[in-house]
């Protein structure tokens, strides 16, 4: 509370002690709410789902659709997040959630968990996650939904998952595949941080994964921050503070902070995978990539195509991303740029209105019977 | 905390107040600093280094451990790291097969209640 009725030498710019109090108090206050942000957890994730289905350590969610059913879209939509994160960011928090938002519109949503790999799923390659994993989820919530076609949305390496997935098993009823930040086309070995990094001698993804087995979540998260370290050790922390009075800021922070808090390790055997064949061999674009034998056949992907870059991207840049318009045998295909980051341009301020509306749309009217 | 109209005083309730003046007027910088440093080759390399050498180094460490523990719970008939490892992957077949178990009874009794309504 300010006092008004200040002597001239206050007014001056000398604070009363009632100001001085108030000030103390105020920025007391500020830093228990700042350790509060880093140190507790905010509750995401929240929509009602149930879990349809389980293998090992992946769970397929299905979410509890919002509007009636003669009003839903009749082709159901199934998303598939990367492998060494969780999926919470998808639906963040209540009032900010792109499965909130989906379902709003009608779509009957199926999300696919991967889980956390302990040491027995060392091995587990992208053979096992697009070929044992992926098709059992489908052929479970075909089943449940009675649907014979679907949309997919892969995000990330989910991208990357979902892509093989799509030219390897064309047939499936895949009609809409949408990616977001998908890493496809290593060509340009000076593209981003994770290329030059890999693609050099003194990094050896097999050493790693011989001695520690799972490639620990730690190590995922630090190189993924190193990329921008001056934003990810200082400017985001800084930036809370800055706006620490500002709720909706501060709530925002929080639930992302909780997501990115959150980190699993990547099963070792993918790693490899990832950093040999993809990083470094560039095998998927080249035509040479195999999964349990099949040769991955960019030009048997028949799905229409909506591929979502992210133009601020530096975890994957966007080159990483476009080429493979002119790869897919897809017919109805689409590029669709966005300002922002890797994670920004979904779970961001803007996500409600610079994304989430052009994926809707475009899927909207791929989405009838 | 700071407004904006802080940013020539000097604010004694914002503990933060002087280092953010410096961060505003540096992080840009040292943020495209750090990133070009970080893409270049010499840290790539030496990342590639410092990681191998740890590895390399821990190593043997990791190994006495994970053998004396070994032997331990041995001793003790308790069922190691290793036993409880090869157990969940043949748990996981396991899932496997009654995963497609499931699918083809789902698929029978669809095809029975077609068969009984036709």
């Amino acid at each position: 509370m300010t006092t008004k009725e200040s002597t001239p030498a206050v007014d001056a710019g000398m604070p009363s002690f009632s100001d001085v109090c108030e000030g103390w108090h105020r920025a007391a206050e500020n830093l228990d709410r700042f350790n509060r942000m880093l140190t507790t957890d905010a509750k995401i994730a929240q929509t009602p789902k149930e879990v349809v289905w389980t293998l090992n350590k992946a769970k397929l969610y299905h979410y509890i659709p919002v509007v009636p059913e003669q009003d839903r879209k009749p082709v159901p939509l199934f998303m598939v997040f990367a492998i060494m994160n969780r999926p919470h960011v998808l639906d963040l928090r209540p009032g900010h959630s792109f499965v909130e938002y989906m379902l709003r519109h009608g779509y009957e949503l199926y999300l696919m968990d991967w889980g956390e790999p302990g040491p027995e799923d060392k091995n587990m390659c992208f053979d096992d996650y697009t070929l044992e994993y992926l098709p059992r989820a489908i052929r479970k919530f075909k089943s449940i939904s009675g649907a014979e076609e679907f949309s997919m949305l892969g995000w990330c390496l989910g991208a990357l998952i979902s892509t093989m997935y799509a030219a390897l098993r064309p047939d499936d009823g895949l009609k809409n595949l949408m990616l977001l930040t998908a890493p496809l086309d290593f060509s340009d070995q000076e593209a981003g941080g994770f290329t030059r990094w890999s693609s050099n001698p003194a990094f050896n993804a097999n050493t790693i994964v011989e001695k520690l087995g799972n490639v620990p979540g730690e190590m995922i998260d630090s190189g993924a921050k190193m990329l921008k370290p001056i934003e990810n050790y200082f400017g985001s922390y800084s930036m809370l503070w800055d706006k620490i009075e500002n709720p909706g800021t501060v709530e925002a922070w929080h639930a992302m902070n909780t997501w990115v808090r959150d980190i699993i390790p990547m099963a070792g055997a993918a790693y490899k995978q990832l950093i040999n064949e993809l990083y470094k061999e560039n095998k998927l674009v080249k035509g040479t990539l195999q999964l349990r034998g099949e040769t991955v056949d960019l030009k048997k992907l028949k799905a229409n195509l909506f591929n979502v870059i992210a133009e601020a991207d530096h975890i994957t840049p966007p080159c990483q991303s476009e080429s493979i318009m002119d790869l897919v045998g897809s017919e109805d295909k689409e590029l669709f740029r966005v300002r922002g980051g890797h994670i920004g341009i979904m779970a961001g301020r803007g996500a409600e209105k610079n994304t989430w509306p052009h994926m809707e749309s475009w899927l909207s009217a791929r989405s009838g019977g | 905390m700071s407004q904006s109209n802080d940013k020539q005083t000097f604010d004694p309730f914002d503990p933060t107040g002087m280092l953010k003046q410096m961060r505003d007027s540096n992080m840009e910088t040292w943020s495209k600093v750090m990133t070009e440093f970080v893409n270049t080759e010499a840290y790539a390399e030496s990342t590639g280094a410092m990681l191998d050498a740890w590895l390399t180094t821990s190593g043997p460490f990791r190994k006495a451990m994970e053998s004396s523990m070994g032997q331990a719970m041995a001793q003790m008939n308790m069922p190691t790291r290793d036993d409880i490892t090869r157990l969940a992957e043949r748990l996981t077949n396991i899932e496997m097969r009654l995963d497609d178990l499931d699918a083809r009874l789902s698929e029978g009794a669809q095809s029975n209640n077609t068969q009984t309504t036709n």
